[in-house]
């Protein structure tokens, strides 16, 4: 919204104020301000000229040469607007003029001096017509145009959505009452019409059938309207305001709106028999004044004429009775809505406006009269012809509440940390215009109206005004002393940020974060297939709705986007993945870990290796615990698994999440050359698991022996087959055992393999003797020889 | 005697001299102290000296044999360092110029900027939360007093679900969930991952991170307000800052402010970052709503709080120079893997 200091300046006497320094305390205690333009300030020595003489030139069928009397000479101008008129008077650039930043001077145009330049509205900044010369009447030739047009102003923008809690402010009236408040100057009252000495007159037919939707209808009826234009300052700051001027009648609205916040709306009287505010039963086509067709839904509230609609209630006027240029008599209406029926039908009919964003934002019905009166006023000012011909006809449905806050000094010197004597908090609620009684230590607060609706309805309200006029630069900072409390660590973080560091640090990985819907459309490129899972409504696209049940797709396209550029792709991340079991009802959240090795340099082994070791690591870093593996019984769950080299990773015996050599289909689609081995854990589960506290064994003092052992076993053999023996036969003196060499070949073991494993045995009382180290040994060929298990000669 | 014991001495002596190598030195050595050697010669010889000679002689002819030892292991030593120095001389000589590579992976810069600031808080007594990501209405809009129609939903447009549940458009949707889990006096931040449905270009994300926080207790003020948050952010920026606030409109706090910070980059004197006014437009914040405290079980008469919001993408991006939201969620490992400090 742009505010004019001008108009400011109407209720507020800013004299001896540095404006720029009065907008920069507004905004630090009011609203966000967008911008400040000084206006006129590129336009300097235009003067009132009359045009004597219009001549035509044979060079040009445009172009005319004028004689133009400036009030002390006559100079020759060159000329191409379209109205030039003898005895017309005009703006005047003469040479030595700025406008619009640049200097004028001589110019020669199709041969012809010319020292100056007639001006149109635009070239003054005034409005947006350029259609010819600006015209101006009863002036004296030589003055100053800045004396007789408000050309020089200040405008400031607010940001409207820092107005969004502040009904009051959508109007410069409001803004000006702010602007008393902080320099701490008098708001003027409004000047406006006494409308009861037209009680007498007929009152005019209102009906509310919707009185929930509107809250108060109020109106009146002028005839005799002779003018239609307004006044040139007024139109300027209908255009400072970012309005335009329209005719007397639709100006006058607006004026109002942009100066009271209140929208209003001006019927063609001798269109007006009988208004009547309703809900429409069903939909209905109508034709509003920016001549749209459009359909307006049921339960839309509109205004009716008997039984036909001639406005949208709150957003914009009919075709069928829209005031023209020509209009004489004026049926006039200032009402209030329900701010929440307006937005919706607004959004709706995809139709926001001046006056819909005002509602909106639940406007004080205690300003319809107001704004009456003021019209009424300003009207009769500028047409001082009019005749009113009605009483003021005012039907108010629903009052908002009266709002009193009872309120102590100590409790807004607690919530703002500095001492503020009372008398000043009182003072700066009055300025706002609250009305304030004190006794003692408390003060009863009564809202004004204009602030009740919604804004200010409780205590910590309060604190906010007063904090704010007093000024949050004047408030000294100051420190808090608090109980000491120890801060618990959240696990779950501590076991991310473990499984990231181990993972960026020692295994070359970077964290990815991807969004947390599939992209269905690439899924489909890499041939992954995606569970239906609990799908967004209104996403920008229906391809990104679903929302992902695992990291794996998406870290699946990403390997994609990535492997084009390098040939070691190793990614991960932790992010949130959802399950929706039951229709409608909540979803249940989980956090998972999805890890990619992917390679086009290393063997399948290799990477598969890693991973492995990868996932040993990350349940040693966070649980200090040993993971097993089984192969996944369901390998069809997802198609990214493969069916032979897949197994689900377990902690005892709680599945923590998954390892999977990637399947084959969705590998040739990103790129056949490479080798990928994915890792999924499940987060939630692994972090519910007990820390295993690790404790540190002594060091026997004595000597260890070792001794390698080869076993000769089928090739579909596990390794864990050969450790679950050895755990579970009794060893007196077993310290470690651990894997050698796996070695296979098909010419001299055939479909077999040797397995080769090291026992290192050791005594914490003694040095091992010859027999103690011969017995352990027996007991284990023993105990393979009972598996059918046997040593390779 | 003692000259002929003089100059067996000094036979020796440059004997040693003159040895090259170990072996050389064990001949010198076999020569010096054989069966046959001068110095037994002598050593036999002394039967015949007379009684009072014999201890005497036989003192010297010792000192003598203790020097000559001592000077074969010290020559043995430094033939012993000379061929290590010239093995380790002859050896390969490596280019230690050759670039090698860094082998380390990398932290999402969301993930460094969160860690660093959750460092900060939890060095002033904050709790770290971690919140859903798929909310309830209720938690989301309700509890933080955004009714059904309030025009603060204008601002947010918000992912549904179709179970009616929601992608969070603010951390706040944890407001209610922690004030109910730790009562007042309380000390919180809360990070995470927020949604809102937008159009994506260079500033603008349907997913980005925030880092919200709460402290509530008897009396917390706005002059608290501001002596924490200017004393925080200096923190985060590494620099002593200026904080002002302005009043803004958020239905979860009241009163609630726009936080402005004096340029990090131009010391608040103007420059390009902050359009020459001095100041950036940081974070929201503001004391907490007694309806909101009054929903998380806290009583407003009695306890107090102010809540704040950092923008964590936004966050990240100054500080990594990072010229494009969406390079945050890209994957793409040409901008994030140089947050490892690579290339």
């Amino acid at each position: 919204m742009f505010i004019s200091i001008n108009w400011i300046k109407d209720f507020v006497n800013l004299d001896g104020e540095n404006i720029d320094e009065v907008i920069k305390r507004f905004a630090l205690s009011t609203a966000e301000v967008e911008g400040v333009e000084k206006k006129g300030e590129n336009l300097s020595n235009v003067i009132v000229a009359r045009i004597d003489k219009v001549e035509e030139i044979p060079e040009s069928k445009k172009l005319h040469k004028l004689e133009v009397f400036t009030g002390k000479e006559t100079l020759q101008i060159m000329c191409g607007a379209p109205n030039v008129r003898e005895g017309m008077l005009v703006p005047l650039a003469q040479v030595g003029s700025v406008v619009s930043g640049i200097n004028i001077g001589k110019a020669t145009l199709a041969g012809y001096d010319s020292f100056g330049m007639c001006l149109s509205e635009k070239e003054l900044g005034i409005s947006d017509d350029h259609s010819g010369l600006m015209e101006l009447f009863d002036v004296e030739p030589g003055t100053d145009i800045k004396s007789v047009l408000d050309i020089d102003d200040v405008v400031f923008e607010v940001d409207n959505k820092s107005l969004t809690n502040r009904p009051d402010l959508w109007g410069h009236y409001g803004i000006a009452r702010e602007i008393a408040a902080i320099t701490g100057r008098e708001l003027k009252p409004l000047e406006v019409e006494d409308l009861e000495k037209y009680n007498n007159l007929p009152s005019l037919s209102i009906g509310i059938e919707d009185t929930e939707k509107c809250l108060r209808y109020t109106s009146m009826a002028v005839e005799n309207i002779t003018k239609h234009v307004s006044e040139t300052n007024m139109r300027i700051r209908l255009y400072y305001a970012g309005s335009r001027g329209i005719n007397l009648l639709a100006d006058l609205t607006n004026y109002i709106m942009l100066e009271l916040g209140q929208p209003m709306h001006a019927f063609d009287k001798s269109l007006i028999s009988s208004i009547n505010v309703k809900s429409l039963k069903e939909d209905t086509e109508f034709i509003t004044l920016d001549s749209n067709k459009r359909m307006l839904p049921k339960d839309t509230l509109v205004i009716c004429n008997e039984d036909i609609p001639v406005a949208i209630a709150g957003i914009m006027g009919g075709e069928n009775t829209e005031i023209k240029d020509t209009t004489n008599s004026l049926f006039l209406e200032s009402a209030t809505f329900d701010p929440t029926a307006i937005r919706k039908t607004a959004i709706k009919l995809g139709l926001r406006t001046d006056a819909s964003a005002r509602y909106e934002k639940t406007l004080d019905p205690e300003m319809t009269t107001l704004a009456i009166a003021r019209f009424i006023k300003l009207l009769k000012g500028i047409d001082s012809g009019v005749e009113v011909v009605s009483s003021l006809t005012d039907v108010y449905a629903k009052h908002y509440p009266v709002r009193n806050i009872e309120i102590t000094h100590e409790y807004i010197t607690r919530r703002i940390g500095t001492d503020i004597p009372l008398s000043q908090m009182e003072n700066i609620l009055k300025s706002l215009g609250f009305g304030v009684e004190t006794k003692e230590d408390i003060m009863y607060v009564s809202v004004p109206s204009y602030r009740a609706t919604k804004d200010v309805s409780i205590k910590a309200d309060l604190v906010e005004e007063i904090a704010r006029i007093y000024g949050y630069d004047n408030i000294a900072p100051e420190t808090k002393n608090m109980e000491l409390k120890i801060v618990r660590e959240d696990g779950a973080k501590t076991v991310d940020y473990i499984i990231k560091d181990l993972l960026s640090e020692k295994y070359d990985m970077s964290e990815v974060h991807s969004y947390v819907w599939y992209d269905t459309k690439k899924n489909k490129e890499l041939h992954i297939k995606t569970e239906d899972n609990i799908k967004i409504i209104n996403s920008l696209t229906a391809e990104d709705s679903t929302l992902r049940g695992t990291m794996i797709p998406t870290l699946l396209c990403m390997l994609d986007k990535n492997i084009k550029y390098m040939s070691d792709v190793n990614i991960f991340e932790i992010g949130k993945v959802w399950e929706y079991p039951t229709p409608n009802e909540a979803t249940i959240e989980k956090k998972n870990l999805g890890a990619i090795f992917a390679s086009k340099t290393k063997s399948e082994e290799t990477v598969l290796n890693t991973a492995l070791q990868m996932v040993n690591n990350i349940v040693v870093k966070t649980k200090n615990l040993k993971v097993s593996f089984r192969e996944i019984e369901n390998t069809a769950k997802y198609n990214w698994l493969n069916p032979i080299n897949s197994s689900d990773i377990f902690v005892g015996d709680k599945c923590i999440g998954y390892i999977s050599v990637l399947n084959l289909g969705i590998k040739n689609a990103i790129d056949k050359k490479l080798n990928v081995v994915l890792v999924e854990i499940f987060v939630d589960v692994l972090n519910e698991l007990e820390y295993n506290e690790i404790k540190v064994n002594d060091v026997s003092k004595y000597q260890t022996v070792t001794f390698d052992l080869s076993f000769l076993v089928e090739n579909s053999v596990k390794f864990e087959v050969l450790k679950n023996i050895i755990e579970s036969t009794k060893l007196d003196n077993l310290q470690k055992y651990d894997l050698v060499d796996i070695f296979e070949d098909t010419e001299k073991l055939g479909d077999k393999k040797s397995i080769t494993i090291r026992f290192t045995l050791c005594s914490d009382e003694h040095t091992l003797t010859t027999e103690e180290i011969t017995s352990d040994r027996e007991k284990v060929l023993e105990a393979f020889k009972n598996n059918n298990i046997f040593i390779r000669e | 005697m003692e000259e002929k014991l003089n100059s067996i001495r000094q036979n020796i002596e440059e004997k040693i001299k003159s040895c090259v190598t170990l072996e050389e030195i064990e001949n010198v050595k076999v020569e010096a102290f054989g069966k046959k050697s001068e110095l037994s010669n002598l050593s036999k010889d002394m039967g015949s000296l007379s009684a009072e000679e014999r201890p005497k002689a036989g003192k010297l002819i010792n000192e003598v044999r203790q020097y000559v030892e001592k000077l074969f292991a010290e020559k043995k030593t430094e033939i012993e360092d000379l061929t290590i120095q010239n093995i380790m001389k002859s050896a390969k000589k490596y280019d230690m110029t050759v670039p090698v590579s860094c082998e380390c992976g990398s932290l999402h810069p969301i993930t460094k900027v969160q860690r660093e600031l959750e460092e900060i808080f939890k060095s002033m007594g904050f709790t770290v939360e971690d919140g859903r990501e798929v909310e309830t209405e209720y938690n989301n809009f309700e509890a933080v007093n955004v009714s059904k129609y309030h025009p603060a939903r204008d601002m947010q447009d918000t992912y549904w679900l179709e179970n009616g549940e929601l992608l969070k458009t603010h951390t706040s949707a944890s407001q209610n969930k922690i004030m109910r889990k730790y009562g007042a006096p309380l000390k919180a931040i809360f990070p995470g991952r927020c949604f809102r449905n937008e159009e994506l270009d260079a500033s603008h994300e349907n997913t980005f991170f925030q880092l919200e926080g709460m402290m509530i207790d008897r009396d917390i003020s706005v002059a608290n307000l501001i002596y924490f948050m200017k004393n925080m952010l200096s923190e985060v920026f590494k620099k002593e800052l200026n904080v002002r606030l302005r009043p803004g409109f958020f239905p979860f706090v009241e009163p609630g402010f726009e936080l402005d910070v004096s340029c990090m980059y131009c010391g608040g004197k103007g420059c390009k970052v902050c359009k020459q006014g001095g100041w950036i437009e940081l974070c929201p914040c503001g004391l907490i709503h007694p309806k909101v405290l009054e929903m998380g079980g806290i009583d407003p008469e009695e306890y107090t709080g102010f809540a704040f919001g950092l923008g964590l993408s936004r966050l990240a991006m100054m500080k990594y120079g990072i010229s494009d939201l969406r390079i945050l969620n890209s994957g793409d490992l040409r901008y994030l893997k140089q947050l490892g400090g690579e290339e």
